[in-house]
């Protein structure tokens, strides 16, 4: 028992030791204590390794045993699993559903279901516009009309600039383009180069066409790169035309000059 | 998109919420209109339907476990003609008994076994086409003539392994023995077959070669040979190799644990040890074909890598980081308790070197476990000025990883020869500079794979990947191919100090052993979640999509619950295989 708790006490110092450096480097507290838990279970380890034998077992008694010790196990491991940062799948769920979206809609079964919501949502806005008339009266209809209401024109032209650089930025996300990319401090940029000032170099055909064809220019530096191709050849088979044009208008806007954009070559 | 399974759930959902009668009007309207069936059939065919589903579990949930459990029961029948052939061998040569024993023990699973296997195989392919049936005509498309190949295979294999068991007592002297032996050979032989046939289905999901056009044997060659398929085979003979050990270990734990006499405390205290033994020869070289069949998928697809190491399934890493470390720290604690129990007098001499070994193991183990972007919040993330930090961001890259796994399989591997030494005197001349030799061996290449990690961070990844890397694995599998030889030279001549004794392990020796069995289960199940989730929502990367509801990765919490089931179901099963294989024995005991 004295040799236990003298390891006990050599696991609990070196343990408290290494929370005080990791403090003083100022670890995060997870990683503060994983080193504690570190120390802890070497002394255990060295603990066990002459503790006294257990009392044999057998029967039922030995299988129960066994049985709490894989629960034991597996509640470590899956503890240990959900405490990790988890991802969302309804992340990927709404990437799936962007993806296929439109593949589905262009389906006969896709079209039908899109004219059963849009008659649906037809009706649904009939049966509004009737309550209020009946409500309000015909003056107040015709004022809400002027003031763009149930039956105003369609969004201005200036929101629908808005919606497609927004669509060209979700691509951009969808994409994952930012493995590779790095674009407004965020990304990666050891595969391929920094996007920031790219509408300096490139019209938004040159970016279209950089897309469908990874092989149509090169950007200076990263030769090697595009010897490889290391740019995948999948954006043509994965992406919409409309897709594809709103992600390089998106890109067309970025003129950063203070950042250090690679020249790219036109090779095609 | 067709999703069958989804109104027959709204149908069943509707009706648990307006109570029976709704349900049964609905069964009743769906009764009486049958016959219209027959005139709509006329009207316009039906869409071919790519997807079913089942209320409650689910239909991935159900493919998931039924597949998993058919995949670990494979390995195991995979794994254990191996490690049965290796003991054959063994007693063969040295002319101990016990070790044929062993084998037949282990041999005579397998008749259970391979028909378990085959029914979880059966189960799994009629659940395929039933709930994937446009998968499933894709594939049969491309792999028609190895679906042939593969039933042949079978074919000769079962004669072999009814040939192998049945022929054992009758085959034991003289050139029958050498024809079993051939026999064993080729049971080995058409396994591997059996093994790299279907991986070339599985692999093929995730690194597909399509021809365009060709006859169909030159589509399916193409299919079959793709980027991944070898280093698949590679890496998965080692793992049923260390599955099929650590197996006969944790058998021989428990056998050991509930033994009643001095004599079955010998035997399963020996079995323990030789199930280790081959656990650990399989597990030392397992991270280095890990590493070939990574680098593999980032030259196939570099997001298919970036997916799996840097993406949302980088945090997967770590928990395997945490299972390869326990595996580890049992396998070595397994050899240290041998040294402390079985050969007296060896603890004291070497409670130093064990105490160095843990201290290595764990800060390598803390090092591997180290992710790239750490978990901090936001107040924490400002103080470091970003979510890498100066110091703990530097072991959360691949070349830190790459410098402890190595070290973790040097010390193993030094932890083998201290437990293979102990309780010998070497009388030979030279001993004292073999000795040296190994020594300094063992010094440098821990110095080396050091120095070539640190120096791993000032190069491009391309020069680390392709020399650095590859120089550290080459380093740690010369050292284990001269000091192996060397010592096993040494020790020929030496003078049995201590005899070995068997059967005084401590009851936690059999824990230790479980608890290593089930890390290679959990990380077997582990990685094959890893492979399936890295293709993301394609069924064949990049080439025929996955539009079910079930396209997503699940979250890597609701997945490791999935694992531990998995995991206990199959020891459940192979605990049945055991109990039923050795129910003859006990009777034939018992009336003796």
């Amino acid at each position: 028992m004295g040799n236990v708790i003298k390891k006990l006490m050599i696991g609990l110092v070196v343990g408290g030791a290494l929370v005080g450096a990791t403090r003083a480097f100022e670890f995060p507290v997870i990683f503060q204590m994983m080193f504690f838990a570190y120390a802890m279970l070497g002394a255990v380890v060295f603990m066990i390794l002459d503790a006294p034998a257990l009392t044999p077992m057998s029967g039922l008694k030995s299988v129960i045993v066994l049985v709490v010790f894989y629960v034991v196990l597996c509640t470590v491991y899956i503890s240990g699993a959900s405490m990790w940062p988890q991802y969302d799948p309804e992340d990927e769920k709404g990437k799936i559903a962007k993806i296929l979206g439109p593949k589905y809609a262009a389906t006969q079964q896709g079209k039908a279901e899109e004219l059963i919501a849009r008659a649906k949502a037809l009706d649904e806005q009939t049966k509004a516009l009737a309550a209020r008339l009946k409500a309000l009266g015909g003056d107040q209809a015709g004022k809400d009309q002027a003031a763009g209401g149930a039956g105003a024109s369609p969004a201005s032209s200036g929101a629908a600039t808005g919606d497609f650089m927004k669509l060209g930025e979700e691509q951009w996300q969808l994409q994952e383009c930012y493995n590779c990319h790095k674009l407004k401090g965020e990304g990666g940029k050891k595969r391929g180069p920094e996007l920031d000032n790219i509408a300096s170099y490139l019209s938004v055909d040159d970016i279209k066409q950089k897309i469908l064809d990874p092989k149509s220019f090169m950007a200076e530096g990263f030769e090697k790169e595009y010897e490889k191709g290391k740019m995948p050849d999948k954006y043509k088979d994965l992406m919409e035309e409309k897709d594809v044009v709103a992600l390089a208008s998106w890109l067309g806007t970025f003129k950063n000059t203070s950042v250090n954009t690679p020249k790219p070559i036109k090779k095609k | 998109m067709q999703q069958q399974g989804g109104w027959f759930q709204r149908l069943l959902q509707a009706g648990r919420g307006h109570g029976g009668m709704f349900s049964a009007l609905l069964w009743a309207v769906g009764l009486l209109s049958l016959p219209a069936l027959a005139f709509g059939a006329d009207v316009a065919p039906a869409a071919a339907t790519e997807y079913r589903d089942i209320p409650y579990i689910g239909s991935r949930n159900l493919v998931w476990v039924v597949a998993q459990l058919h995949l670990l029961l494979a390995g195991f029948v995979l794994g254990v003609p191996i490690f049965a052939w290796l003991c054959e061998v063994v007693a063969w040569k040295t002319g101990e008994k016990r070790y044929d024993k062993l084998a037949k023990e282990f041999t005579k699973l397998l008749t259970s076994a391979y028909a378990t296997t085959a029914l979880f195989g059966g189960i799994l392919l009629f659940l395929l086409i039933s709930f994937y049936p446009k998968l499933m005509n894709y594939l049969t498309d491309i792999f028609f003539p190895s679906f042939i190949v593969y039933c042949l295979l079978f074919l000769v294999e079962t004669a072999t392994l009814y040939l192998y068991w049945y022929g054992w007592d009758a085959m034991q002297d003289g050139h029958k023995k050498t024809f079993h032996i051939f026999l064993g050979f080729m049971l080995n032989f058409f396994a591997f077959f059996i093994m790299i046939v279907p991986n070339s289905w599985a692999t093929f999901q995730a690194s597909p070669v399509v021809l365009a056009e060709g006859s169909d044997i030159a589509r399916a060659w193409a299919a079959t040979w793709n980027p991944t398929w070898w280093p698949v085979n590679i890496h998965r003979l080692i793992a049923n190799v260390v599955l099929g050990g650590y197996i006969c270990g944790a058998y021989a734990g428990i056998r050991y644990l509930s033994a009643r006499n001095a004599e079955e405390r010998d035997h399963y205290d020996w079995m323990g040890y030789v199930g280790n033994f081959i656990g650990v020869f399989g597990l030392l070289p397992l991270p280095f074909a890990g590493y070939w069949l990574m680098r593999e998928i980032y030259q196939y697809n570099q997001q298919m890598g970036i997916t799996l190491m840097g993406g949302f399934l980088s945090w997967l890493f770590i928990l395997q980081a945490m299972l390869i470390g326990v595996l580890f720290l049992g396998s070595n604690y397994y050899f240290w308790l041998g040294i402390t129990y079985r050969i007296p007098g060896s603890e004291l001499k070497y409670r130093k070197s064990m105490l160095s070994m843990l201290i290595i193991l764990l800060l390598c183990l803390g090092v591997w476990m180290t992710p790239h972007s750490l978990v901090a919040s936001l107040e924490e993330a400002r103080k470091m000025g970003g979510t890498h930090h100066p110091l703990l961001g530097v072991f959360g890259v691949m070349s830190a990883k790459m410098t402890v796994s190595n070290l973790m399989i040097l010390v193993t591997f030094m932890s083998f020869i201290m437990y293979w030494r102990a309780g010998k005197e070497e009388t030979a001349g030279w001993a004292k500079a073999a000795k040296a030799l190994m020594s300094a061996l063992l010094v440098l290449a821990g110095i080396a794979v050091v120095v070539l990690g640190v120096w791993g961070y000032f190069v491009p990844a391309i020069i680390r990947i392709n020399y650095f890397s590859t120089s550290q694995v080459m380093i740690v599998l010369f050292v284990m191919l001269t000091i192996t030889p060397l010592t096993a030279l040494l020790l020929k001549s030496a003078k049995t100090t201590t005899e070995m004794v068997w059967g005084k392990m401590p009851p936690r020796a059999g824990y230790a052993l479980v608890l290593n069995a089930i890390m290679v289960i959990l990380l077997m199940t582990l990685m094959g979640y890893a492979r399936s989730s890295s293709r993301v929502h394609w069924h064949v990367y990049g080439v025929l999509r996955d539009s079910s509801q079930y396209a997503f990765s699940p979250a890597l919490g609701y997945a490791a619950g999935i694992m531990a089931l998995n995991t206990f179901l199959f020891c459940m099963i192979v605990a049945f295989i055991f109990w039923v294989a050795t129910m003859s024995d006990k009777a034939k005991a018992s009336h003796s």
